[in-house]
Parts: C-alpha cells; sequence; structure tokens
C-alpha cells in the first residue's frame, strides 16, 4: 500500500503524532508494527481546507464514481469522499460524538435528538435562496422551529408493483382497496408463485415503518399539533386485514432477497411486489412493459392512497473543524449545482429529484409507468414527521408485526405503541421548553 | 519501604513486570469504557457521551419496566434452553464416539473442529441464504419438497416458531467442535485403571460404565463447558443480527438483549443512557448467574 | 454381551459418526457451490448439486471488481490479525505466567479483575471505547484496529490455567542454574508450551479475522477494509450478488482453514493441555 501524503493532511499528521507516543507509551515495541496509517486515497484536487463526505454504500453502479467526481470538482475545499458499507446510520451516529467524524454527511434524518443534542448545523442561510423549489413534504421533516437542518438530496419512494399479465390471466383489476388487494393477492397464488411480496417478514418491517397502513387508513403517526395521530379503531381494523392477509397464505416469505431488491418479482416468486422506485430500471428491464406501478390501497371510508416518501439529506456536523467551509460546500453542491443534482437523481438507479424544477423537467419521468410513479408520489406522498424518533418507529414496528404475524389483538398492540410514542412525544417536546 | 514494596526477592516488582502490561491495557481499553459506560447510565444521555443531566436511577425503572426488554430476557432463557443442553449433548456424544474410534479419529476430530473457523457472518449467510432460506431453491425446503409439504418460511414463522430452528443449528454447527475437543481432553485423563477395576466389578460396558465412571470423571469438564455455554449464550449477538435484521429493523421476537440494546443504543436511537442501564443489568445478571452456578456445581473445589 | 452385538454397535457408530460428518460438511459445500454458479443456478427452481456450469471465472470477477478492494482487504486482515494475535499471545502469556508462578498477596485480586472482564459483553462499552479510541486519534489507523483489542481476558486466562500445571520441576532446575524469573520463562517455560501458544494463538487470530463491528466502525476509509467488512458490502439491500458474495465467503475463510489444517495437531493438543476445566 502507498503511504498517505501527510503534508496534505496537517489535521491527520498531529493526530497521528499523538495515537503513535499513546501507543509507544502502551505496548513498546508493537507500536512499530502498528505505527503506519493506513490512508485515505481518493481527495480531490481543490485547495483550501480538507473535508471529508460520507455517503452510505448505495446499490446503483456508478454512484460512488458519480459523488467522487462531484467532489473533485470542488476549487473551494479538498473533500474527500468515504463510501460507507454496513449500517450507516449506527457508524454516522457513533462518529458524530468524536472530532474523527465527518465534516459532510448524508443522514437520513438528521433525527430530533441530532438537531437538539446540537450535532448538526443549521442551514437555513444555505438553503434559503431554492427554499421553495425543495419539494415540502421531504423538506418539511428536515425543519424544526423554522430552521432548516438537512437539505435533501433526492426523493424516494415505495409502490405496489404488479404484473399486468399474471393479472389478466387471472382476471384480476389492480386493486384499488385494501380489501381487493387481499381478495386479488389470493386470486393470484399458485404452486409456484404468490400473489403478494412484502418483505420476508410478511410487510411488518417496511409498512409498519412507514406508518403506511396507518395512512392508508385516513389517519396519520403525529398530528401537526405534536400528538398521536394513530391512536384509533380504524387503525386496529386495517392492521387486523393484514394479519387476514398474512394468514391467507397468499404471501410470499423468505425469499433470498427482501422487499427492497426486485428480485423475487421478476423472477416470477410472485405476481405482485412492494418496493422501492429504485428498483423501476431494473424491473423494466426484466419486464418490458409487463408491469404498472399503484400506491399502498387505501381502506375504509376516510381511507386515503399511500405513497411513503423519503430523502437522504446532506447535513454538516457541528463537530467540524471547518463548518463555514462544509455548508459552503453543501450549498455549491446540494443548492447552487443543480446540473449535479440531476445527474445524481437521474442516471444511476432512479429516484425523482428533490428539487421541484428539476422533477418537473425530467423526461425521464414523463411517460409509462416511471410517470405514474411520479404522479402517485406527489398526489399521495407522505414523509417521517420529525418528531417520529427511533423509540417510536421500535414501538409500532413490534405492534404491527405482533399484529401481522402473532394474531395479537390489534386494539391492544395499537394502544401500546401510542402509549410509548405519547412519552417520546413529551420527552422531545420537553426539551423544547 | 522500598524494600517491602517489591517484596522479598524483589518477586512484587517481578510480578508487575509481568502482568503490569497486561493490567495496564485492560485498565485502559477495559474499565475506563466500562466505567463510563456505568456513569452514562445515570444520565440523560441522548446522542452523547458527556451528558449533564444527572437523572439518577431513571434510566434503570424505564429499562426494567420496558417490556420489550424484559421480554429479551426471556428469550435468552429460551435461547439458553435449547443451545445449553444441545450443544452438551451433541459434543458430549461426538466426543465419546470419536474417543473409540481406532481408525481415521484426527479425521472425525477436524471435520466436527473445523465449523470453529467459521464466522457468524458467513456461518449465518449459508442459513439464511442456502438452507434455510423460504423460497423453493432452498436445501430445507428442497429435501422437504421430497417428502411432501409445502416450503416453510423458516425465519418469518412466527407460529410455530420456526425460526428457533434455523438459530439454534448454526450455533450448533459452529461451536460444537470447539467442545468436542475439550472433552475428548477429560476423557483422555479419565485413569485407565478405573475402567478396568469397574470390568472387573462386573459393570456392564456402554450405559454402565458411562453412568458410574465417565460421567463422574468428566465433572470438571462438564462445568466448565456448561460456564461456557451460558456466557457466550448471554452474548449472542452476530447470528440473530445476522439472521433476522432489516434495513428497517428488527422483528419483536427472537431478539435477546444485546440485540435490543443495540437499537436502544448503537444505532440513530441514541440513547446511551438507557442502553447502558441496560447493559449494566445484564452483566450483573451474568455475573449472578455465573456465580450460583458456579457454586452450584462447587467449581473451583478440586476433589473432582 | 455378545460379540455380534458389540461389533453391531461398533458399525452403527460408524455409521451414526459418518452421516454426523457429512451434515457438518454441507454447510463448506453450499459455500463452494454457490461461490461457483450462475446466479440462475443458485435460484433456479429445481435442486442441483452441481452448478450446471462451474464458474472459476467468478473467482476473478470477485478480484477484479473495482468497488470493493478485496486483495487490499485480504493483506489488511492478515496484517491485523498477526498482530493481534503476536500482541496478544505476549501480553496474556506474560500476564498468565505471573499470575501463576509469581507470589504475590494480591495476586488473586488481579486475577479476579482479569476474570470479571469476560461477564461483560464487549457491545456495552462499544460506544465510550469509540469514543476513546478516537479521542486518542486512532480512527482508520491499524493502530485503533489492533491495540484495543489487545488485552484478551480469556487469553489470559487459559495462560494462567495452563502455567499453574506446568512442571515444577523444570523450572526449578532453572532456578538452580541462577536464572531469574525472566530469564526462565523465556528459556524455559516459553520453548516448552508451544501447543498453548498454538491452540491461543488460534483462538485468537480467529476472532480477529472474523471481527466485524469494531473494524468497520475503526477503519473509516476504503483503505482500512478488513475482509468481513469487504463481505458486508455484497448484501446491501438493494442488490445482492448472490454468487459473488458467496465466492467472497469461501475466499475469506480459505485462509483460515489452511491455518487450520497445518496447525490442527497443536491446536487440539494445546486445548488438551490448556487445563482449561481445572
Amino acid at each position: 500500500m502507498s503511504e498517505p501524503q501527510h503534508s496534505t493532511f496537517p489535521a491527520l499528521t498531529r493526530r497521528r503524532l499523538l495515537g503513535l507516543g499513546g501507543g509507544l507509551a502502551l505496548t513498546g515495541a508493537l507500536a512499530a508494527a502498528c505505527g503506519s496509517n493506513t490512508g485515505r486515497g481518493g481527495g480531490s484536487s481543490g485547495s483550501g481546507p480538507a473535508l471529508s463526505q460520507w455517503y452510505h454504500q448505495y446499490g446503483e453502479a456508478g454512484t460512488e464514481q458519480a459523488v467522487r467526481r462531484y467532489a473533485a470538482a470542488y476549487r473551494q475545499a479538498r473533500v474527500t469522499v468515504q463510501w460507507r458499507p454496513g449500517d450507516y446510520d449506527q457508524q454516522t451516529a457513533a462518529a458524530l460524538l468524536t472530532d474523527a467524524g465527518p465534516d459532510v454527511f448524508e443522514d437520513d434524518g438528521p433525527t430530533i435528538d441530532q438537531i437538539q443534542g446540537g450535532q448538526v448545523v443549521d442551514l437555513t442561510d444555505q438553503i434559503k435562496d431554492a427554499h421553495a423549489d425543495f419539494n415540502p413534504a421531504v423538506l418539511q421533516p428536515k425543519t424544526y422551529q423554522g430552521r432548516v437542518y438537512g437539505i435533501p438530496q433526492v426523493i424516494d419512494a415505495q409502490l405496489l408493483y404488479y404484473r399486468k399479465s399474471l393479472l389478466a390471466k387471472a382476471g384480476v383489476q389492480p386493486p384499488r382497496t385494501l380489501d381487493e388487494l387481499v381478495a386479488a393477492a389470493h386470486a393470484l397464488t399458485g404452486k409456484d408463485t404468490k400473489g403478494l411480496f412484502l418483505g420476508n417478514d410478511g410487510g411488518a418491517g417496511v409498512l409498519g415503518q412507514g406508518g403506511i397502513p396507518l395512512v392508508a387508513a385516513g389517519l396519520s403517526l403525529v398530528t401537526d399539533d405534536g400528538r398521536v395521530g394513530f391512536d384509533d379503531p380504524a387503525a386496529a381494523r386495517t392492521l387486523g386485514k393484514l394479519h387476514t392477509l398474512y394468514a391467507s397464505g397468499s404471501l410470499l416469505l423468505g425469499a433470498p432477497a427482501d422487499w427492497s431488491n426486485p428480485a423475487a418479482f421478476t423472477q416470477g416468486l410472485t405476481a405482485m411486489q412492494w418496493t422501492g422506485l429504485w428498483a423501476l430500471p431494473q424491473i423494466r428491464e426484466a419486464l418490458g412493459d409487463d408491469f404498472g406501478v399503484l400506491p399502498f390501497p387505501g381502506d375504509g371510508s376516510a381511507g386515503r392512497p399511500a405513497v411513503p416518501v423519503g430523502a437522504y439529506a446532506s447535513a454538516v456536523s457541528a463537530r467540524s473543524r471547518h463548518v463555514d467551509a462544509a455548508k459552503a460546500y453543501v450549498k455549491w453542491l446540494w443548492v447552487d449545482r443543480t446540473d449535479y443534482q440531476e445527474d445524481f437523481a437521474l442516471s444511476y438507479g432512479f429516484h425523482i429529484p428533490a428539487r421541484l424544477s428539476l422533477a418537473r423537467k425530467a423526461a425521464k419521468l414523463r411517460s409509462g409507468a416511471a410517470a405514474d410513479a411520479v404522479r402517485f408520489s406527489t398526489d399521495h406522498g407522505h414523509a417521517l414527521p420529525l418528531l417520529w424518533t427511533p423509540k417510536s418507529q421500535v414501538a409500532l414496528t413490534d405492534a404491527v408485526s405482533r399484529i401481522v404475524k402473532d394474531g395479537a389483538d390489534p386494539a391492544a398492540q395499537v394502544r401500546s405503541a401510542a402509549a410509548t410514542v405519547t412519552a417520546e412525544l413529551q420527552r422531545v417536546r420537553r426539551k423544547t421548553g | 519501604m522500598l524494600s517491602r514494596l517489591l517484596g522479598p526477592q524483589r518477586r512484587y516488582l517481578w510480578f508487575w513486570v509481568f502482568t503490569g502490561p497486561f493490567v495496564i491495557g485492560l485498565t485502559v481499553f477495559g474499565y475506563v469504557p466500562l466505567l463510563w459506560s456505568i456513569t452514562l447510565s445515570f444520565f440523560d444521555a441522548h446522542n452523547t457521551v458527556t451528558p449533564s443531566h444527572f437523572v439518577g436511577f431513571a434510566n434503570y425503572t424505564a429499562i426494567l419496566s420496558d417490556s420489550a426488554f424484559t421480554s429479551s430476557l426471556a428469550t435468552f432463557a429460551v435461547f439458553s434452553l435449547f443451545i445449553v443442553p444441545a450443544t452438551y449433548a451433541l459434543s458430549l456424544a461426538l466426543a465419546l464416539m470419536v474417543n473409540r474410534l481406532r481408525l481415521a479419529r484426527a479425521f472425525f476430530r477436524s471435520v466436527f473442529f473445523l465449523p470453529t473457523a467459521c464466522s457468524y457472518v458467513v456461518a449465518s449467510m449459508i442459513w439464511k441464504l442456502s438452507i434455510f432460506n423460504g423460497v423453493r431453491f432452498g436445501l430445507a425446503n428442497t429435501v422437504l419438497g421430497w417428502l411432501g409439504p409445502d416450503p416453510v418460511a423458516w425465519l418469518s414463522t412466527t407460529r410455530p416458531p420456526w425460526y428457533w430452528v434455523v438459530i439454534v443449528t448454526v450455533r450448533l454447527w459452529l461451536q460444537a467442535g470447539f467442545y468436542l475437543v475439550l472433552f475428548l481432553a477429560g476423557l483422555q485423563r479419565i485413569p485407565g485403571t478405573l475402567y478396568e477395576a469397574a470390568a472387573v466389578d462386573g459393570a456392564r460396558p456402554g450405559w454402565q460404565v458411562f453412568r458410574y465412571i465417565t460421567f463422574p470423571q468428566l465433572r470438571a469438564t462438564s462445568v466448565a463447558v456448561v460456564l461456557l455455554l451460558v456466557i457466550n449464550a448471554f452474548q449472542a449477538f452476530d447470528e440473530f443480527y445476522n439472521l433476522l435484521s432489516t434495513a428497517r429493523g428488527y422483528p419483536p421476537y427472537a431478539r435477546p438483549p444485546l440485540v435490543y440494546l443495540y437499537y436502544v443504543a448503537l444505532g440513530q436511537g441514541q440513547d446511551l443512557g438507557m442502553g447502558s442501564a441496560g447493559a449494566v443489568v445484564l452483566a450483573l445478571v451474568i455475573a449472578v448467574a455465573t456465580v450460583v452456578q458456579a457454586r452450584w456445581f462447587g467449581l473451583g473445589r478440586k476433589e473432582a | 454381551m455378545g460379540e455380534g452385538l458389540r461389533s453391531f454397535a461398533r458399525a452403527l457408530r460408524v455409521v451414526i459418526l459418518i452421516a454426523l460428518a457429512v451434515l457438518f460438511l454441507i454447510p463448506f459445500y453450499l459455500l463452494v457451490r454457490n461461490g461457483l454458479a450462475s446466479e440462475s443456478d443458485i435460484t433456479a427452481a429445481h435442486w442441483t448439486f452441481f452448478p450446471t456450469h462451474v464458474r472459476w471465472g467468478n473467482v476473478r470477477e470477485l478480484f477484479d471488481d473495482p468497488s470493493v478492494p478485496m486483495l487490499h482487504a485480504l493483506w489488511n486482515s492478515t496484517r491485523i490479525a498477526v498482530a493481534t494475535t503476536a500482541g496478544t499471545l505476549l501480553l496474556a502469556s506474560l500476564a498468565g505466567y505471573g499470575l501463576a508462578r509469581i507470589p504475590y498477596p494480591w495476586a488473586n485480586h488481579v486475577f479476579y479483575g482479569i476474570l470479571g472482564t469476560l461477564m461483560i459483553p464487549s457491545a456495552v462499552t462499544f460506544v465510550p471505547s469509540f469514543v476513546l479510541v478516537s479521542t486518542l486519534g486512532w480512527i482508520s489507523t491499524l493502530r485503533g484496529l489492533i491495540v484495543p483489542t489487545l488485552f484478551s481476558g480469556f487469553a489470559a486466562f487459559l495462560f494462567r490455567q495452563y502455567f499453574l500445571g506446568f512442571p515444577r520441576e523444570l523450572e526449578d532446575a532453572a532456578r538452580v542454574d541462577g536464572l531469574g524469573y525472566w530469564r526462565t520463562y523465556w528459556r524455559v517455560v516459553v520453548p516448552n508450551s508451544a501447543p498453548v501458544f498454538a491452540a491461543v494463538g488460534a483462538i485468537v487470530f480467529i476472532g480477529s479475522w472474523n471481527a466485524f463491528l469494531w473494524p468497520l466502525v475503526i477503519g473509516q476509509d476504503q483503505q482500512s477494509w478488513t475482509v468481513q467488512v469487504a463481505l458486508a458490502t455484497f448484501n446491501n439491500g438493494q442488490t445482492v450478488n448472490l454468487h459473488e458474495m458467496f465466492v467472497a465467503a469461501a475466499v475469506s475463510i480459505l485462509p483460515l482453514l489452511v491455518v487450520f489444517v497445518v496447525l490442527q495437531r497443536f491446536i487440539v493438543a494445546g486445548v488438551e493441555r490448556s487445563g482449561i476445566d481445572d
């Protein structure tokens, strides 16, 4: 391996020397064996302060090269891109506690605790010129008390994909209500093909995580005034139907790749699958025009179709040594450089640009199933609210899993999840005051 | 004064020359984080390791009244009820059979010992994607298909809880060989004269000899094996995490304490105060279980 | 018991052993089968015991994959595992010997202090350990990946138990020759303890080679990825590349299997003599 150019990394050199001292004191001879830095390649050619930027590992080919290219084009700082496999949230959460973390990073949040704990910095001034051009559904969860803490990069959505030919063969119409979905899944189930794939856990994870059935029942996770939005008999009724679906034997379970991968759908293991917008190119390549997309169908008189949307946001760590340089870089890449934003959203995999102006003019999104997907995401898109904490998340997915898989009493499970969420909402509200 | 510190013939000095480097390292990289963790358990430590809001025992009352945590302790209990006797019985049976082989002893020992080299990550991958995968091309379902029944979704069916089959077999495969070697070592140490005496007394080879000679003679080994099995079961994390977690979290079943605490404190849910409180509770349970077990079996008594 | 019955029992035992041995080898077989198959062979509706075409090209595909520096990861894992093993053996054997053989009034307390750490799951202290290592400035360094893992209570425990049973006569002879603790240890004790070093070394080497969480979080850039971290990139939720994942897994355990087969005689002898159960 090549020894890194320490002269270009002053901060690193200092840390390295410090570390070497500690190593010598601790282990004597061993320090010599462990003294070499493992290197930090892939820097950009700019001048100015050194910034480290983190991305989670994207599945689509070319994404990594693209983000390295953008970083290399920046002149005001030397940006090093780090591409992180494994549990990204866990790695960033740990790294943000230290000085060795990223300066600029992608964040599924920022979470309310990251914001209240002062771990991410205010980016309101950076986004201000283009504020109105960002899709409000995904910008709102990045906003706390009127200040913006993350700049949305691209929008992902989840949809129901169905195989037109299989539905036609079974004489089934694309389902418009949850009851129709249950009936369709049953009718489409055959010897080697199941009717519907909602994930290897029967949908408990992905549906529970987005609160999708609750939205479909006409409810919400957190109300606009910050209270529990699903402590309602309709929630129990809709979740009870998911158990019916699970118990009917028409769900595919235990596929080699989970719901986020279209393999089960393209390999013909299932006639319908819940998966991401990102899977659309792969599905089109495998099935041509033999598929369509739908939102998650509504349930009950107050019901409405549901399309969960979300966006990774670009955030700046408050522990960065160069907060101002990091903010300037984020503004440059994710606000000013609309050409890169367009390339990032549309050239690798399939996402909706977070900027309304870019989404409107993207030719790729204007025909066929892609156009339907964009329309559904715009009309029915709902993102996780900022006040929805990981603990609330676990409480709800646990409840959904118990209802769906174990046939637990829906009303009791919803009540118990609502109690946990209430306590969490109180906790984050208390910190405000 | 100095000579008292150094001890007779400077023995105390030499003691620290030998153990000092290890003890210092263990203090820095073992005890400092541990004490730090204990400190965090008394603070409201969301997303910080230097909290300022002292909350007393609030995290402890919260974690102990958290039904998810208490049910994770129950999950551990169920898991150890399966895995401890299963590993014990399998590795002892294998050791007895291998020990009596005249040919190919080393071969069989190697075969059973080989999985020890495999990581939990790789083993979980083989189990999840190739053996117990829920669709028609999984090995277990292929074999089932020959016999008739429909494919089983091994990891996602909670009634009946098929996932235990997957979890228990993967650990059994990974660790049985190691304990087999321990038992073989124990068997080698049983004096042959005992068997000769038993034969003279008319004990029948097979069950009687095992019941009255072999098994009692293996007591010390058995105690060590059970102790290691229980401690390892308490610390179970890797195979559960790799078999059952998804990008969207972890299901509420088969969730042992460490997996639950991982999601409380190490993921985005950075509740380090409550996570540390849970960890302290867990460490105490492990310590009590170990001591009770050691007392029960009389570990340390040398008569066996 | 009749002679016939006894030979029947022996035959039955051999049959059971062979059946179990086959069961124990199946996972290894699956690793190789899937690693050398095409994606469609792995997911084919009907089970085939061997891929229709054995694709050795999968191995080249793995090493040519530009997004995963597999060769470099193997090199990193090797360096880390070797250094960790050497360091642990040195530190833990010295400590074990001191605890077993050098009289010191507080020796038992020190021993229990070490033993106590065996009961603390490492995940418990994970975040503080990470912050500590980061404060030392060891993120993305080999030092950060190695030094904090060197102090294994289990290794020290095994060495102590072994040295308690080490024949005193050998040491007494050295003492008569005028050797102190230090030289007795290096000239007499270590040369006569090869199996226990092999056994503990193998356990440490396996643990280090297979470690995942720590290398993932400490080795922040691609240059410091280990094999296990590289392996994790093949299963990222969005794209699952089964054949490449299996061939990578096979490559990742191959070095360990080689070490095992070569050293196994010593390892077993060492475990047998380590006195772990005394």
